[in-house]
């Protein structure tokens, strides 16, 4: 069935003005001609009316535009003191009228409040901060109490952390690792090779992977992939008020949830470098034997010289530890304090990732400044 | 000398200011809660009910007053709660908030193994009968996951039953379920009041569960942000001079008051 378009007929009548609404007052109709109108009547500072009256032709069909027009008509209206009268109008119309009137605004301000904070955005830096130092230290004395023997954590959950990051991430770190070490000795071949020193491609792939790649590489792929799941693990905990209900019975989430996710990563961490600096190498190997036709024995005879100093190893490890602690700590902070809603879930995710992976690299820098400062490299 | 004999409290709230930054959610709340009866929450949307609920379970420390348990203050110095008293809650929160990584035996062992010098077989049979409790025998290693809505209120009551609370605290028990399951918690809660002598305080909008369970109530307001009326809720909804709690009780909107 055709609409027929919106209109409105303007009479007046002495001090009165009946307004005539006709055609079909639907959402779908445009209504720009109707908007004029009304705009050219009420537009004027004063008008010689002092009685407003509207009327609708029966047939016509109508939804909540006609509504929303009317209330708007009447808020205009009253605003230039002129009387409103709906009566003539169809029961029906003058009964959802009274209501969205009677309804009236609710007025929130603690609401307003809420968002006014939240755009502040360096005081919302200096909470995060003293939020993070306050984890960080409750941390530290959840460790101590696991240490004496007097924590809530549970073996079972460490170990199942333990399984969830460490062997379960064997397949990616493989993967990863491989194709770092692969693709470094690629890159180190062609430039090696303009000094007839391709052999040296053994040295490059296993001192990067040892000192630098390797725990980078892990590092990386666990704060994707585990400290990104610890943060939807806890957050979605916490909107669903698991956290709040382990705190009724009395025990901390800290020692329940937090220490064996972090101290998991903590010792898994180091395992996958070590893990990873040796697939790295075997991918150096790949190319070694099979694109610059090196024979096993001669690259790992040179990849054995050019790890001599086990130092190399242990640096590596080193970084991993704090690595591994950075991302467990950011993980779980990021999830423990999650907003009640699930679009700042999505952001704690987010933001745990993309803080633990910017941490890591500063800490990285840290460490190799440090190292070359007090002659360790 | 009052003619009235003296209540047996088990919780009292003493002038409670409750803040979320510089809001002010609840001023100046003060009730007591009897022993052995249900005391209701009442009020619109957003008057701080949960947030005055989570305060009486120690999730919330008040700005100003306190919080009696019979063996001594909630809140002390720390921003931790006493945890003595604290031991003595049970609380079902309104998602049930079952922890969905443990079946249903486990959920509820989980206290006893915390918090008991009980061997694994005694803390298996103990919660196995607070399943029975709450008519969820059989259901032990079912996951939350696996479990109707109706069915996880149950298996969240069951786990507040875990350390036989001396009172429990129920947020809008109620939503989200039908009236079969509504009124078949409303019995169990009346049940467990009788035959345990537990104190409940509920938090509820549900006006038939408020005249089937409840002994006493109070009522909050969010334009005056504490309570406005403070009895059984048939005297109030009978008695009451207060428009806005009658309206809620007898369940009218301003429309209605006004036609």
């Amino acid at each position: 069935m055709t609409l027929k378009p919106k209109s409105i007929q303007i009479t007046q009548n002495q001090k009165c003005v009946d307004f005539t609404l006709s055609g079909d007052w639907v959402l779908r109709m445009e209504s720009g001609v109707v908007q004029e109108k009304w705009r050219d009547f009420i537009s004027p500072k004063t008008v010689p009316f002092e009685m407003c009256s509207f009327q609708m032709d029966s047939k016509s069909k109508w939804d909540s535009s006609l509504l929303v027009f009317l209330l708007k008509a009447r808020k205009e209206l009253s605003e230039k003191n002129l009387a409103v009268d709906f009566s003539s109008l169809p029961e029906k119309i003058q009964n959802l009228l009274s209501f969205a009137q009677d309804r009236g605004t609710t007025r929130r301000n603690f609401r307003n409040d809420m968002l006014e904070n939240e755009s502040n955005s360096f005081g919302l830096f200096l909470l995060s901060l003293q939020q993070f130092s306050t984890f960080w230290g409750k941390w530290l004395w959840s460790v101590a109490h696991l240490l004496v023997g007097r924590s809530y954590m549970r073996f079972t959950d460490f170990f199942v952390a333990c399984r969830d990051c460490g062997a379960s991430a064997l397949p990616i770190v493989t993967l990863i690792a491989f194709l770092t070490g692969l693709t470094m000795a690629f890159v180190g071949s062609v430039q090696l090779e303009k000094f007839n020193a391709t052999i040296y491609v053994a040295d490059l792939v296993s001192l990067a992977m040892v000192r630098e790649m390797g725990a980078l590489m892990v590092a990386i792929v666990m704060a994707g992939r585990t400290g990104a799941s610890f943060a939807a693990e806890l957050g979605s905990m916490k909107l669903r008020e698991e956290i709040d209900s382990l705190r009724t019975f009395g025990i901390p989430a800290m020692d329940f949830l937090v220490l064996p996710r972090t101290l998991a990563l903590f010792f898994m961490t180091p395992l996958l470098t070590l893990y990873a600096d040796v697939v790295g190498i075997l991918g150096g190997l790949t190319v070694g034997t099979q694109v610059m036709d090196f024979s096993s024995l001669h690259y790992f005879e040179q990849t054995q010289s050019a790890l001599t100093n086990m130092w190399e190893v242990y640096s590596g490890i080193i970084k991993s530890l704090a690595f591994g602690l950075i991302i467990g700590l950011v993980g779980c902070y990021k999830g423990m304090f999650t907003g009640n809603n699930s679009t700042s879930l999505g952001k704690s995710v987010t933001s745990s990732v993309v803080v633990s992976i910017t941490l890591i690299v500063i800490c990285d820098a840290c460490f190799e400044i440090f190292f070359s400062f007090m002659g360790y490299r | 000398m009052s003619l009235e004999p003296e209540r047996n409290w088990i919780l009292k709230a003493d002038s409670l200011l409750l803040k979320y930054g510089r809001n002010i959610v609840l001023k100046d709340v003060s009730f007591e809660l009897t022993q052995g009866e249900c005391l209701t929450i009442m009020g619109s949307s957003g008057c701080g009910k949960s947030t005055l609920l989570k305060s009486m379970v120690g999730l919330l420390r008040p700005s100003k007053g306190n919080i009696e348990f019979r063996n001594g203050l909630l809140w002390g110095k720390s921003d931790l709660p006493n945890q003595e008293a604290v031991a003595n809650f049970g609380v079902l929160f309104q998602g049930s908030a079952l922890w969905g990584s443990m079946n249903l035996l486990e959920n509820i062992s989980l206290p006893l193994q915390t918090f008991s010098e009980l061997k694994a077989a005694e803390i298996d049979e103990i919660a196995a009968y607070k399943l029975s409790l709450v008519g969820l025998a059989g259901c032990e290693h079912l996951y939350p996951s696996q479990l109707s809505g109706g069915m996880q209120k149950r298996a969240g009551l069951a786990r507040a039953l875990s350390m036989d609370p001396q009172i429990l605290f129920l947020d809008e028990p109620s939503a989200g379920l039908d009236p079969i399951n509504s009124k078949q918690l409303d019995e169990l809660i009346l049940e467990l009041k009788q035959s345990l002598g537990i104190s409940f305080v509920v938090v509820t909008h549900e006006l038939e569960s408020i005249f089937t369970i409840s002994d006493d109530s109070i009522f909050l307001s969010p334009s005056q942000k504490t309570i406005i009326e403070h009895g059984a809720p048939a005297v109030l909804k009978s008695s009451s001079s207060n428009s806005e709690v009658i309206r809620f009780l007898s369940r009218s909107s301003a429309v209605d008051q006004n036609t």
